[in-house]
């Protein structure tokens, strides 16, 4: 049993604070609010080389053959400075979804330059309607001699103007869970990309509309209708990677509170004497710490494999969802009306953590998954009920 | 990381299983002999007092080992042994500070329940400021003699010795006139009122002390010491075994999902009522946080870092959801959850209990407002959150600006036993 990061992990810890301090200052994640794209190529290219981009990708595809603890780490850290960029949509979901595919052509396709950031990549579930698994996919892709042709609009997709390509989630069959995977260039002909404008202005996500997109056979990435397992791992992690965000979120909007209720002072006092602030500040540590624990507890249950990985993603998520929309709410109560500016940084992280709150399972959705574990006995073995 | 048990604790894990299927009592212990019968058999089985140092009669077992016999026993919700404040606090408290005399003479009946403990800190105007005791304990010659009144000392009325803090000079400063002593309960001048509690059980007392007389050698510490030494009993107490509280709340858990699969609620099970669903989703969400926390406690625990005051918010999250989730349990049950007596077995969570007796889905509901009280009440760790760990400022007290300068370098201590 062994909870702390080890000596690799705080110095990947380090790496990624020391790049991100350095690079995504508050003036660069303005700038990125204006930017039709969203992030800076340079930044990410550089997080590349850095081996930052391919850390869950396996060594045989160019990457450390790490995993989602360690993705975690850099995702908690990139949550502290409210990072706008392509990472989650491409190393997270998109090689997810291919790794998980078993298609073994296309991870040596698309992993190693995923790694690398030479290319970007994004992924496609949402439609009109919202839901995670496959039953939510109406977007047919109809068989059309050697390939397929896709028509419909996908919502809501993460950077997905800016990816070279996009893994699109489709129905093939007659079930509901009856979807496949296909790798759709963005220049495709018949795609056509609508930015959408988010709350969080750095959360750049697009509709993307299929008008009869045709596609090669080799568009199809993994078994014809074997799309299900594949999306419900990029589920599992893409859940997994939002609490990490909003972990770092979190911690970052505590730290900002705990600071400014030590030097601002009213009725000649700072206020972090005053009960009704510091037990706040209180709840809010509580709060991150149990945060924490539960979203490394998930990553590793993930990585490892372990009975209770998909409780613990749920426990996380939403246990998670809550506790960085109290913390980073709070933080604007404990600040006042500086608080409540566009100057001040707060809203950064207020922003993020509400954008990535409803996705890959809201809360209740979530919840409803814990008590659909628990029923189905599929618990951590000491933990087992009688 | 690796959260996995490693072979070892998993083999122990098993012989501890092992050993509660041959010897857990079938029949509920009822007498005060049948309870020591069962604590001198787990003690036997070297279940008791495992920390402790083996020249001490423990077995310096590694805190993971603790953790899975606190985790095992409560999972099968084994009857509690006895001393439970002893094993817990006087132990350690004597093993840190007392004397070897001290420890030859107390800990192995300690360790027996042969001695019962209990802990008199608490007084009726010094709770949340223990600092502010009164009860007076004079040095006369060989022996301090003591006056003064205890209150809400749980177990008072079965204890044969006290762990007490009592002032030894009246004009210290608050924090620095207190030591600690050890003081017989069967001694002349002790008188014991039980109290009966909220829950209907009579666990805590008031104990008044007249003259008593107690020899000079039971002062733990140095004189005047003791209330650093009742810092670090408290730190005991917070830091305590949270993965059988784990194991106890996935129990009430579990039972609580069997009874609202059966309980039908507005025409269809309350299992298959979406709201009630979702706050059960909730409460199991609630526990598994509890427990990923504890084993970060723990994972820290074997590594030789002892918790600090961020103990503080395992206490805090630990005891605020107990109550809500027996507020949720006696939502979801309705008046069954009030039931004590006539409980139809297929709603209760044990049968045949009687009014304030623990096995009642509402003992446990008049429990948990006890949880954020004791051992610190929630706003009291949430002061140590904020100034102890998050470095906030200290309030404006009173007592701090009236007081002896040298109070103000001390006065972190809020208590609370
Ligand atoms: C079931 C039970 C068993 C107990 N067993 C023992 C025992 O064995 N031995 C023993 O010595 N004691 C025992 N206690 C006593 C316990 O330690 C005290 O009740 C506790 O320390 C609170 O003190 P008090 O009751 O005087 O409440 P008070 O200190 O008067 O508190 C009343 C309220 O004021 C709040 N408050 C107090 N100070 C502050 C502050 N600075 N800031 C904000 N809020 C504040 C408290 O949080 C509380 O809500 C037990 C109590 C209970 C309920």
């Amino acid at each position: 049993m062994d909870f702390e990061f080890s000596q690799d992990q705080m110095a990947l810890r380090e790496l990624a604070r020391e790049l991100l301090t350095e690079r995504c200052t508050s003036a660069h994640v303005r700038a990125m609010m204006e930017d039709p794209a969203g992030y800076d190529p340079a930044l990410y290219r550089q997080m590349g080389d850095m081996s930052l981009l391919g850390l869950a990708i396996p060594e045989q595809y160019g990457g450390s053959g790490l995993g989602m603890v360690e993705q975690a780490i850099v995702l908690e850290e990139m949550g502290r400075v409210a990072y706008p960029g392509p990472f989650v949509a491409g190393v997270v979901l998109a090689a997810t979804g291919i790794q998980a595919s078993g298609d073994e052509a296309a991870m040596a396709r698309y992993l190693p330059c995923l790694a690398t950031g030479e290319l970007t990549m994004s992924f496609a579930l949402l439609e009109d309607a919202i839901g995670w698994g496959p039953e939510v996919v109406a977007m047919r892709a109809v068989p059309a001699g050697d390939g397929f042709v896709l028509s419909g609009t996908k919502r809501f997709v993460p950077f997905g103007a800016t990816a070279d390509v996009i893994l699109v989630v489709a129905s093939t069959g007659d079930g509901p869970g009856d979807v496949s995977l296909f790798a759709v260039p963005r220049e495709t002909p018949g795609l056509t990309v609508e930015p959408y404008g988010m709350f969080d202005l750095n959360a750049k996500t697009c509709a993307l509309h299929f008008d009869a997109v045709r596609l090669p056979g080799d568009a199809l990435i993994g078994d014809l209708n074997g799309g299900a397992a594949a999306l419900d791992a990029v589920v599992q992690r893409g859940a997994v990677a939002a609490c990490a965000e909003m972990l770092g979120c979190a911690r970052k909007s505590l730290e900002m509170s705990v600071a400014y209720a030590k030097v601002r002072k009213q009725f000649g006092q700072p206020i972090g004497s005053f009960q009704a602030i510091k037990h706040k500040c209180a709840e809010m540590l509580e709060a991150t710490e149990n945060a924490h624990s539960a979203t490394y507890y998930a990553a590793w249950a993930l990585d490892a494999g372990a009975p209770d990985a998909r409780l613990a993603v749920s426990v996380a998520k939403s246990f998670v969802n809550e506790a960085a929309r109290k913390v980073c709410g709070e933080a604007i109560q404990v600040h006042g009306g500086i608080g409540f500016t566009w100057e001040y940084d707060l809203h950064l992280y207020f922003k993020r953590a509400k954008h990535l709150e409803p996705l890959w399972g809201d809360t209740a959705w979530h919840r409803e998954r814990v008590l659909e574990e628990v029923l189905a006995g599929r618990v951590a073995g000491a933990a087992a009920g009688r | 990381m690796d959260l996995y048990y490693t072979r070892e604790d998993e083999e122990f894990r098993a012989r501890v299983r092992a050993w509660l299927e041959a010897n857990l009592p079938r029949e509920k212990l009822e007498t005060l002999e049948q309870q020591r019968a069962w604590h001198r058999a787990v003690y036997e089985a070297g279940f008791i007092g495992m920390g402790w140092p083996v020249e001490y009669g423990g077995r310096a077992a590694r805190p993971m080992e603790q953790a899975i016999v606190g985790e095992e026993f409560a999972r099968v919700n084994a009857p509690p042994t006895l001393n439970g404040l002893g094993i817990a606090i006087v132990g350690p408290t004597l093993i840190h500070h007392g004397t070897e005399a001290q420890k030859r003479r107390f800990l192995k009946p300690m360790l027996t329940a042969d001695e019962i403990w209990c802990q008199l800190y608490s007084e009726p105007n010094a709770g949340s400021d223990l600092a502010s005791l009164r009860t007076r304990a004079e040095l006369v010659g060989d022996h301090f003699v003591i006056n003064g009144q205890k209150v809400w000392t749980s177990g008072a009325h079965r204890a044969d010795w006290g762990l007490m803090l009592a002032r030894t000079d009246p004009d210290a400063p608050k924090h620095l006139g207190i030591s600690c002593i050890l003081v017989d309960m069967h001694a002349p001048g002790v008188e014991v009122r039980p109290l009966r509690q909220l829950s209907g059980s009579n666990e805590f007392s008031e104990v008044f002390f007249t003259d008593v007389r107690v020899p000079a050698e039971h002062l733990v510490g140095e004189l005047n010491a003791g209330w650093q030494i009742a810092q670090t009993t408290l730190s005991y107490e917070r830091g305590g075994n949270t993965l059988s509280r784990v194991s106890r709340q996935l129990a009430l858990f579990h039972r609580l999902l069997q009874v609202a699969s059966r309980l039908e609620r507005d025409g269809r099970r309350a299992i298959d009522d979406p709201v009630v669903r979702q706050k059960l989703g909730q409460m199991y969400t609630e526990i598994e946080v509890l427990r990923y926390g504890s084993l970060r406690i723990l994972s820290r625990l074997e590594k030789g870092i002892r918790p600090g005051p961020e103990s503080s918010i395992t206490k805090l999250y630990y005891s605020e959801m107990d109550k809500r989730h027996q507020e949720l349990v006696l939502e979801i049950l309705g008046p069954y959850g009030q039931l004590i007596e006539g409980a139809p077995s297929a709603y209760a969570l044990q049968d045949g209990v009687a009014y304030g007796e623990p096995g009642s889905w509402a003992y446990g509901f008049a429990y948990s407002r006890a949880g954020t009280i004791y051992a610190g009440s929630s706003e009291i760790q949430k002061n140590i959150l904020g100034e102890r760990v998050l470095g906030l400022p200290k309030e404006l007290r009173a007592d701090r600006m009236q007081a002896h300068p040298a109070t103000q370098a001390q006065a972190g201590g809020e208590g609370g036993a």
